[in-house]
């Protein structure tokens, strides 16, 4: 597999090196500013090459028509856009990673058919969510197109769900409990299945939802705290 | 019309200058504030300094009320990008995106947007010269 990555930044360089070595991989680093080319190409070689990640004749002479794969990881959004569209419209490329850089350009990406966007301000913000184990839901996969998502929710002591069965639990819409993991190893629940605290669920809920389930499995508030503001 | 043009260099400020001496209601972007010096004392428009790949900029500077957008910086990928902020996300009716490269400047006009690269202009309008008068 091909895979060109336009940008040798540190996310760039670091992904390079990551792939460097796989047989399964033939990568090229491409970085515009001559001066970071030219220290990378000391200690990568041939992996690495200046150019213009978003230039026709450029990408043309790197081989893109047979890349596989076009991961756009520079600080710039705009560069990280227009070598995407080039990739897939101009050269045919299936697969494009572009990074957002900032969160508020992802819909653009979106609309525009470039479906793998890695933000690294949600990826952060992923990583310190599992990382806390108090949290009461954490957001495994979004799924763009329905607008759904996969969570992993904690029930904890005195929540609201805890002890009631699942068809007496009022849930948003859209929500399926699809599998309930208790001390007795992980099972798919029905009707009767009544939550405890301690138990793990994974759930598919509407990504609107997320407030409330975190409400339905967490601890009841100290009177007085205010609730915790949902990530953005 | 309703006009907001990103990029007050030379083009920009000229076309912002012509626009607006013809009674639209013109707003002109640039993050430098300097670049609009350019503008004659005469003109009647906004002058903004923001960037204009940051959709807030944008909003602030009245993309939702424009009728057209025209992108006009230095930097093709920010044009491009700025262009289709403008088409697809606040859904600007008109669009006119400056890319110097020709081929980029084709290929996204076959992706919906109105571009046309100076490069392009400049080698065809050089080629007729030197056989003018021939």
């Amino acid at each position: 597999m091909y895979i060109i990555i336009v940008g040798a930044g540190n996310v760039g360089y670091g992904l390079a090196l990551e792939l460097y070595g796989n047989t399964d991989y033939e990568v090229l680093l491409v970085e515009r500013q001559r001066q970071r080319a030219l220290l990378l190409r000391e200690e990568l070689g041939e992996l690495v090459v200046e150019g213009d990640g978003t230039e026709v004749t450029f990408l043309e002479r790197i081989g893109a028509r047979r890349a596989d794969l076009v991961i756009a990881v520079t600080g710039d959004d705009a560069h990280n856009l227009v070598a995407c569209q080039v990739a897939r419209h101009y050269f045919g490329i299936g697969r494009t990673i572009a990074r957002v850089n900032n969160p508020r350009n992802e819909r653009l990406f979106q609309l525009l058919g470039i479906e793998a966007t890695v933000s690294a301000a949600a990826a952060v913000l992923a990583q310190i969510e599992v990382d806390l184990p108090e949290q009461a839901l954490i957001p495994l996969v979004k799924l763009r197109a329905s607008g759904l998502e996969v969570v992993d929710l904690h029930v904890q002591e005195e929540a609201a769900a805890a002890g009631v069965a699942l068809r007496d639990l009022e849930l948003p819409e859209r929500t399926t409990i699809s599998l309930v993991i208790s001390g007795e190893g992980a099972n798919v629940p029905d009707g009767d299945t009544v939550l405890r605290p301690g138990d793990e669920i994974i759930a598919i809920i509407d990504q609107q939802a997320e407030p409330q389930m975190r409400a339905l499995v967490s601890a009841p508030l100290p009177p007085g705290a205010e609730p915790r503001e949902p990530a953005p | 019309m309703k006009i907001v043009i990103m990029g007050c260099g030379r083009v920009g400020s000229t076309v912002a200058t012509r626009l607006d001496a013809e009674g639209h209601d013109v707003t002109i972007v640039d993050l430098e504030t300097q670049a609009f010096r350019r503008l004659p004392d005469s003109f009647g428009g906004e002058r903004f300094a923001g960037s204009g790949v940051d959709d807030r900029v944008l909003i602030a500077a009245g993309i939702r009320e424009a009728d057209a957008f025209l992108a006009l910086t230095q930097g093709d990928n920010r044009n491009l990008f700025a262009a289709q902020l403008a088409k697809h996300l606040f859904r600007v009716e008109t669009v006119v995106t400056r890319v110097y490269d020709p081929l980029r400047a084709e290929l996204f006009a076959d992706l919906g947007l109105r571009t046309f690269s100076p490069t392009r202009i400049s080698a065809d309008l050089a080629y007729d010269s030197l056989f003018e008068g021939r």
